[in-house]
């Protein structure tokens, strides 16, 4: 039994971050696929009938979840898991913990996985999990955050590296936020409801998915081109201002709703000011990688780390363009903001999570080389390629939809129009998630190889 | 830097956070607290024939409000009355919505009838051709009609005086409305006019709307969005200015060509003159959920398998 256990919550160094990392490509999988599933659903919508389980709504629920909560946010910890103890010249405060909270994590997974499916959720977008789940995600949260805490707290460097001030701000922002934004036990009126329902919603981004991807982007780019940041001036700045000006700008996503003007005026501002620490930051990935802009070439974690970047730069380029009150009221509802969001959840975050995996894995696993390279470009130009479709499909789509609702066409007429673009995106869709299948596959390869090797290894030396 | 300057940036952390939080987030609380105004949705109208309030948990359940919005904005046209911060007063979980990939549902109450939204429910394409709404053939008897009673409670208490109107530019309010009108010699509502228009409909419009303007010329049967039937009671509100912009501009997304190129404005004026005196059908708006009670079974047709696989045969 303590056998058992101990294998379940190993100690073993590193083994919580990679747990972390399996179980979060694990989710992506099932995240993704719902999300491409959903997609073929807009083109033929009567693809499934009478199965609820399968119906978009129920798949979208999920699929969001999945990709937010399991892929994202655990790939997440992981990485934290190994850069922190990093930065820090020591090691994890509690690896046994950091297990509890990787099963912790991946039961509310399956439990989500159970009940989104069948339409169990508190109907508010991005906080659809229920009542229980919530409770759980908060203690997964507050163990998480207490072992980054202890470990950085007993750091063996005195001076913190930018990524660290990253990684502790989101962690301090991130459970407070969510406690916020889940109302679970509070039932406010139906506008009340709404602005708090969008702090979370896009602070969920800004001060988790932005916060921790910025302190990813930080520690990869100088490890991997070998190069000192460009500046840590700099760097504070972009942190300071991203603490400053996002997390006020939730409202910016129902500016034409009643609820009050000066609430959707700090909204709007904050969203532009937006522009400083993204540019910031931008400047300072781009300066550092100068001189090294053939290094992408062979390091395909770099590659992956680099276009994250450049999505980095598109999205937040468009965040502010489209917040403000007269883009707002034309592509406000449309699938451009579809497009939108899947360029920082996708584009970006999805892109430095993967170069974190393709970084970090190799060093927590003990392997050097991955079972195919070849597979690992393939996975970056079909998950690019398919990304720049997707993006674009939905982006055109939006347009279409808002040109038409300006000149006052019904909505269920004019989304005829829109047949093309649904294609155009699964088409997309279908090519990310065979580009996120092979990684996986190449992933399960690696481990499973490097694993007999070592038991090999292992043998012989018994036998000599 | 040492630790001074760390615990500085810690307070600075915690500090700038929890002044955000109070301004956007506790103030909002505080200070909005918009009073119910008296148009917002009632769903405890007549609990006992069907239940809205358990059809609005059903809504919820079923993931609606992804592709429906629940508020109509300055710039929407045919959505019916905007809505007051004080409509929302006891709408929790609020279902305002993100994107429309489907029309937005906040005065649908009442628009079409329950058996219309029933049959809706169970198979979209149906009765919207070319709707990508997912069927929702599995829900029970019971939540079927509990959803549809919320539906029809949606904006009950807003009176709808008309849901579709021109754009601007056609109306008296604008310099070009007001060339519009100033040039129109045809009296819309003389039986001369609507005489005159009847040959010009019989040459440009039986096609597809058919000699009575029922939307079932020969044409239709080709297409995917079927030709509007004019007889039907939602035509009726149609002001000239809507009869001249629509004939004029078309209807895109649709086969229905911007007639402006080849007729001259005089004679779309007799047209509208002419579409005007088309009968209303007896199809009936439900504006109480008593009604409810009413639904039949739908009654679609019975598909077997010679329907579906035409060229298996061995099925006699």
């Amino acid at each position: 039994m303590s056998g058992i256990l101990d294998k379940l919550l190993s100690d073993k160094e590193g083994s919580a971050s990679r747990n972390f990392l399996l179980s979060a490509l694990w989710w992506s999988l099932w995240g993704m696929g719902a999300g491409l599933f959903a997609s073929m659903e807009f083109v033929n919508p009567d693809l499934v009938h009478n199965v609820p389980q399968l119906s978009m709504p129920h798949l979208r629920m999920w699929h969001v979840n999945a990709v937010a909560v399991g892929w994202l946010s655990m790939a997440y910890v992981g990485a934290m898991f190994h850069m922190i103890p990093t930065l820090c010249k020591n090691k994890l405060h509690s690896e046994k913990l950091g297990n509890f909270t990787m099963w912790a994590w991946n039961g509310v997974m399956v439990a989500a996985f159970c009940t989104l499916l069948n339409g169990n959720t508190e109907g508010r977008e991005y906080a659809e999990l229920g009542a229980l789940l919530d409770v759980l995600v908060v203690v997964a949260l507050c163990l998480l955050t207490y072992n980054v805490w202890m470990t950085i707290v007993n750091r063996k460097v005195q001076k913190l590296y930018v990524s660290l001030w990253y990684f502790l701000g989101s962690l301090f922002w991130f459970p407070l936020v969510w406690i916020i934004g889940q109302r679970t036990f509070v039932s406010l009126p139906g506008l009340n409801d709404a602005i708090i329902g969008w702090f979370y919603g896009h602070n969920i981004l800004g001060m988790w998915f932005t916060t921790v991807g910025v302190g990813l982007m930080y520690y990869l780019l100088p490890r991997l081109t070998k190069a000192p940041l460009y500046s840590h001036g700099l760097s504070m700045l972009g942190f300071w201002g991203i603490a400053l000006f996002y997390a006020p700008t939730g409202t910016h996503h129902i500016t034409q709703s009643p609820v009050p003007e000066w609430l959707k005026a700090i909204a709007i501002i904050s969203s532009i000011f937006l522009l400083v620490p993204v540019l910031t930051v931008l400047t300072n990935f781009f300066m550092t990688m100068k001189g090294r802009w053939h290094m992408p070439v062979n390091d395909m974690a770099l590659r992956f780390a680099v276009t994250s970047c450049f999505f980095y730069l598109l999205t937040c380029l468009q965040g502010p363009f489209q917040a403000t009150r007269w883009v707002n009221w034309y592509l406000h509802f449309t699938q451009w903001v579809v497009g939108h969001a899947h360029a920082a959840l996708l584009g970006t975050f999805s892109f430095i999570v993967t170069a974190s995996i393709y970084y970090a894995l190799p060093r927590l696993v003990g392997f050097e080389k991955w079972h195919s390279e070849g597979l690992i470009r393939l996975h970056y130009w079909f998950k690019l390629i398919g990304f720049i479709i997707f993006y674009f499909a939905l982006t055109v789509a939006g347009l279409v939809q808002s040109a038409g609702w300006a000149m006052g066409y019904p909505v269920d007429q004019w989304s005829n129009t829109l047949a093309p673009y649904w294609f155009t995106r699964s088409i997309g869709g279908l090519l990310i998630v065979t580009g996120q299948c092979l990684f996986a596959y190449n992933v399960f390869r690696t481990i499973y190889t490097a694993r007999k090797a070592n038991v090999k290894a292992k043998t012989r030396e018994v036998k000599v | 830097m040492n630790g001074n300057g760390y615990r500085l940036g810690a307070i600075g952390i915690i500090s700038t956070f929890f002044i955000i939080i109070f301004s956007t987030v506790l103030m909002p609380m505080v200070i909005f607290r918009p009073e119910a105004t008296p148009s917002h949705n009632d769903y405890t109208a007549e609990k006992s024939v069907a239940d809205p309030i358990r059809g609005r948990r059903i809504y919820v359940r079923e993931g609606c409000l992804y592709c429906h919005t629940q508020f109509t904005r300055l710039q929407d046209r045919g959505y019916g009355p905007l809505v007051k911060a004080g409509d929302f007063r006891y709408e929790t979980p609020h279902q305002l919505g993100t994107a429309r990939t489907g029309p937005d549902l906040t005065n649908e109450g009442g628009r079409m009838p329950s058996e219309w939204q029933k049959a809706h429910l169970i198979q979209p394409r149906a009765l919207k051709p070319g709707s990508i709404m997912p069927s929702f053939s599995y829900l029970s008897e019971r939540d079927m009609n509990d959803l549809v009673a919320y539906i029809q409670t949606l904006g009950n208490n807003r009176k709808v005086d008309k849901w579709v109107e021109a754009p601007a530019e056609y109306l008296p309010s604008t310099w070009t409305g007001q060339n519009l009108a100033k040039n129109n010699h045809v009296d819309t509502s003389s039986d001369a006019a609507a005489n005159a228009g009847r040959g010009i409909f019989t040459q440009n419009c039986t096609a597809c709307h058919g000699l009575n303007g029922e939307g079932n010329g020969p044409n239709s049967l080709t297409l995917l969005k079927k030709p509007a039937n004019f007889t039907r009671p939602f035509f009726k509100q149609y002001t000239d200015q809507m009869w001249y912009y629509r004939v004029a501009e078309g209807v895109p997304g649709t086969r229905m060509p911007r007639f402006g190129l080849n007729l001259t404005q005089e004679e779309i004026w007799y047209l509208v003159a002419y579409l005007k005196t088309l009968p209303q059908d007896q199809e009936v708006l439900i504006d109480s959920v008593d009604e409810v009670n009413k639904v039949d079974h739908i009654k679609l047709p019975k598909l077997t398998n010679q329907l579906y696989e035409p060229h298996h045969g061995g099925h006699e």
